[in-house]
């Protein structure tokens, strides 16, 4: 719940934030209206609903467009954005601000996600055929323009995917964040985050290898 | 395979992953509905009076009192645009030193912000018909987008015409909103009620939206 005495600290120590540090939040969400992040957060930990939602049209569609990307079922990216939000608020008394609240929010998108689909997929296994899992599978990217077969099967190899390595190939190849940010989101050095990626590439490689054979023919 | 092959399938495989769960544009994003249920999870006094009871309410008080507010407008000689006058007049004296450094700033950051902000502030309109004292931070935050609006109209913005429309529009509103400091229950709620006619009938938070976010897509 928002409004307790802790925006009282919050906003005694907002100023400690180092300039660079909304720099980087403004560089990294490129569709984001520049803001004066630390007062925003200071208004929302005092129970201003008005800056709630300010921080919120801030980050909630880099928040979503992540979630979609790794779960392909607009319902549960909704689901999961608002948990997100959910979460950060009632959390927000524990941000310092030594990382990019944009870090900080994806962060908890990313767990939020990881932890939710691990359920979801075993309720799939479970539940439904392959049949059915294509059928939820969102039909208007232009990956429809590909080969349905290249498709389908990479949305499989993607799906196979240890999620580590999962995380990163859609951040860095899907959504544009550098290698900075994911090792910030993800808490790793940086130097990790390439290899992971390295790795996703190649077993994405690996298990389409012989549709390469055919495009080669 | 050859080298050339190769480049050709990787290109492939880049374009492909791209492609892969694709989500909406901005504007097909369920962006307001996440909010409402993030909002009552997280600042719950938005929802201490239950939608039937303010709907039955505000639908009771808007037909007698619409009614008398139409013929008060229609009267001879009165303009909409004296009681935004005139709230400028009370207000100039305190004007924040935030709104007028805002203005002087790069126009299109901050009119991005500004934007943002008066959406924010008015989708959150309807939940202080909930709550019988007015918001102390929310009339001081509708004071200080007045102002900024009207610093807006005298600048460079105010020479688009579409903008300058949209920021007429929000001023009258604005205007309306600074007011309810001084209403009480229920005639607040039915200016709340008229608020939100004038808001929907304008399209003005849509509106408001399309222009931050051709604001913030210039920066």
């Amino acid at each position: 719940m928002i409004g307790s005495g802790t925006s009282e600290r919050f906003a005694r120590t907002a100023h400690l934030i180092p300039s660079s540090t909304v720099t980087r939040t403004a560089f990294a969400l490129q569709t984001t209206p520049q803001v004066n992040e630390p007062e925003l957060i200071a208004r929302v930990l005092a129970g201003d609903r008005l800056a709630g939602r300010e921080l919120y049209d801030a980050h909630a569609p880099r928040v979503f467009r992540l979630a979609y990307r790794l779960t392909g079922d607009a319902e549960l990216a909704r689901e999961f954005t608002q948990d997100t939000f959910v979460r950060a608020f009632q959390r927000l008394a524990d941000f310092r601000g030594e990382a990019a609240f944009s870090t900080w929010i994806h962060r908890i998108t990313v767990t939020v996600v990881a932890n939710a689909m691990r359920k979801v997929r075993r309720l799939r296994e479970r539940e439904t055929d392959l049949d059915d899992l294509d059928a939820v599978r969102p039909a208007h990217s232009s990956a429809n323009r590909l080969d349905p077969d290249l498709r389908d099967r990479l949305a499989n190899a993607i799906d196979a995917l240890p999620d580590i390595y999962r995380i990163t190939l859609i951040m860095h190849d899907m959504e544009g964040y550098t290698h900075t940010e994911i090792a910030e989101v993800l808490g790793v050095a940086e130097g990790t985050c390439k290899s992971r990626l390295s790795a996703a590439r190649a077993q994405l490689r690996s298990a389409l290898a012989d549709f390469a054979t055919e495009y080669e023919s | 395979m050859t080298d050339d092959i190769n480049d050709r399938f990787d290109d492939l495989l880049r374009e492909a992953v791209r492609a892969h769960n694709r989500p909406p544009d901005r504007q097909d994003m369920p962006l307001d509905e996440m909010w409402r249920t993030i909002e009552a999870q997280t600042f719950p006094r938005a929802n201490r009076t239950t939608r039937h009871a303010w709907m039955g309410i505000a639908a009771a008080l808007v037909i007698g009192v619409g009614i008398g507010r139409l013929s008060w407008y229609s009267r001879p000689g009165h303009s909409p645009a004296a009681d935004a006058v005139a709230v400028a007049r009370a207000d100039s004296s305190q004007r924040p030193t935030s709104a007028i450094e805002a203005a002087t700033q790069p126009l299109d950051p901050t009119t991005s912000r500004y934007l943002g902000q008066a959406a924010a502030l008015l989708i959150a309109l309807p939940a202080e018909a909930n709550v019988s004292t007015p918001d102390q931070s929310f009339t001081r935050r509708a004071n200080e987008l007045l102002l900024t609006t009207r610093l807006l109209l005298d600048s460079q913005s105010g020479s688009d015409p579409a903008m300058r429309n949209l920021l007429e529009d929000l001023e009258l509103v604005l205007v309306q909103v600074v007011r309810l400091e001084k209403e009480r229950s229920p005639s607040r709620r039915t200016e709340l009620e008229l608020i939100q006619q004038a808001l929907d009938q304008r399209d003005v938070i849509p509106r408001l939206r399309n222009a931050a976010s051709e604001y913030a897509s210039d920066d």
